[in-house]
């Protein structure tokens, strides 16, 4: 599975802390009961404001979406102006943060800021920082920023919004269909179009904001897109094996992956995440050759959807390797940008 | 299409205990036979542990993008 080392210092304090101010630069255009809100949204777990904690086991750098596409654009230029790709990078955040307030109210997840903002204004924060996502690239034009380039920007915004919300609505409407209806290459799509969708934008517009040629840009734009479907596959690969571990195991999860797990509502919700529909295949399976499936049986296809599920992560991490070393022939990654993608 | 190959490979390994212990004993032999690519190779050399197990998992934390 992953590499879980951690750096020995923190790689992307300098990063952070241009990325923080440029966020709160833009944050004081709004209102301040507004602004409130969505600083909250933007303290999550994780998120660019999150507060340090003593007792955080630290899984990844505060403001990671940002912090890749500011990376990704200074392997490409390493001189470029840090205003014009901090601007780009606070719009990913913000736009990343939109997305995940608008995944848990769907998926009614408890998360600590619903819990805060509730549902009504969590969606008011949700389209703020939709706009601020658009905002923080329009303000390129105060920077002498080509207009056809801004216009590129955010043109590739919105067509990656777009493609998101098209799989979220697929996965969405796959909650109320079988699991046997649904197919290993549907659950990859909606895996694309989601996380995949979300981390290839994330690369192309560090691309873009560098002015990287469209080889280069698409080679980013396909490692962005690999990496995301990895990662989404190995979500739902250990969310069902930590399930199936508090279900069947008497030793209890850790206090980090309470934090993390517990609020999880998607196998509640019977989301068809590729373990579960590979499992129902085998069950189904199973069931036209004897008589109904047992419990021992039906947690014997859940673990096969588990290895099955982990095996396609590997490959897409695989597949993501190959695209790195394509962009590596032309010059090796910084180490931060190297441990950010994981790879 | 390797999605596939590796969902099948996984169901015949998991329910195949001859097949099952072959891999253990001899993963490069098994891996030949079935003709897997490099890639596929990389994946199915890292279950080898969990498939030669049965159904025991042993999963590290990973990092978590999303």
């Amino acid at each position: 599975m992953s590499n879980d080392t951690q750096p020995p210092v923190n790689l992307f304090a300098a990063q952070q802390d241009v990325l923080r101010e440029r966020l709160l630069f833009l944050l004081a255009t709004l209102h301040p009961v507004l602004r409130a809100d969505v600083v909250r949204a933007l303290e999550e777990e994780g998120k660019l404001l999150a507060k340090p904690r003593a007792d955080a086991v630290a899984v990844r750098p505060d403001g990671s979406w940002a912090l890749l596409t500011m990376l990704v654009a200074q392997h490409i230029d390493p001189d470029i102006d840090l205003l014009c790709v901090s601007s780009v990078a606070i719009a990913i955040e913000c736009f990343v943060c939109a997305l995940d307030l608008l995944d848990d109210v769907e998926d009614e997840d408890q998360t600590p800021s619903i819990q805060v903002l509730g549902v009504a204004r969590a969606l008011n924060v949700a389209t703020a920082l939709m706009m601020l996502a658009q905002q923080a690239i329009s303000s390129l034009s105060q920077q002498a920023v080509p207009p056809g380039r801004i216009l590129s920007l955010l043109d590739t915004l919105q067509a990656s919004a777009l493609n998101a919300a098209a799989g979220q609505h697929r996965d969405l409407l796959a909650e109320k269909r079988s699991a046997q209806e649904l197919t290993l290459e549907e659950c990859i799509e909606i895996a694309a179009s989601k996380a995949g969708a979300l981390m290839r934008l994330a690369c192309r517009l560090g691309a873009l904001c560098a002015e990287a040629d469209d080889v280069m840009s698409e080679h980013f734009s396909e490692l962005g897109e690999l990496l995301g479907i990895a990662h989404q596959l190995d979500n739902d690969a250990h969310d069902l094996y930590y399930l199936l571990q508090s279900e069947t195991s008497a030793v209890p999860p850790t206090k980090a992956e309470n934090i993390t797990r517990s609020i999880k509502t998607d196998l509640v919700r019977q989301k068809k995440t590729l373990p579960v529909v590979l499992a129902a295949r085998v069950n189904s399976s199973l069931q036209k050759a004897t008589a109904p499936v047992d419990k021992e049986e039906h947690l014997r296809a859940l673990h096969e959807g588990i290895i099955t599920t982990w095996g396609i992560c590997l490959l897409y991490r695989e597949r993501a390797g190959d695209r790195l070393r394509m962009i590596e022939d032309q010059r090796s990654l910084a180490p931060a940008l190297r441990f950010l993608l994981d790879l | 299409m390797e999605e596939r190959q590796i969902q099948e490979f996984v169901h015949r390994v998991s329910n195949d205990e001859a097949l099952r212990k072959e891999f253990a004993s001899d993963p490069e032999g098994v891996i030949m036979r079935e003709g897997f690519s490099p890639r596929v190779t990389q994946v199915v050399m890292r279950l080898l542990p969990h498939l030669s197990l049965g159904h025991s998992l042993r999963f590290s934390p990973a990092r978590w993008w999303l």
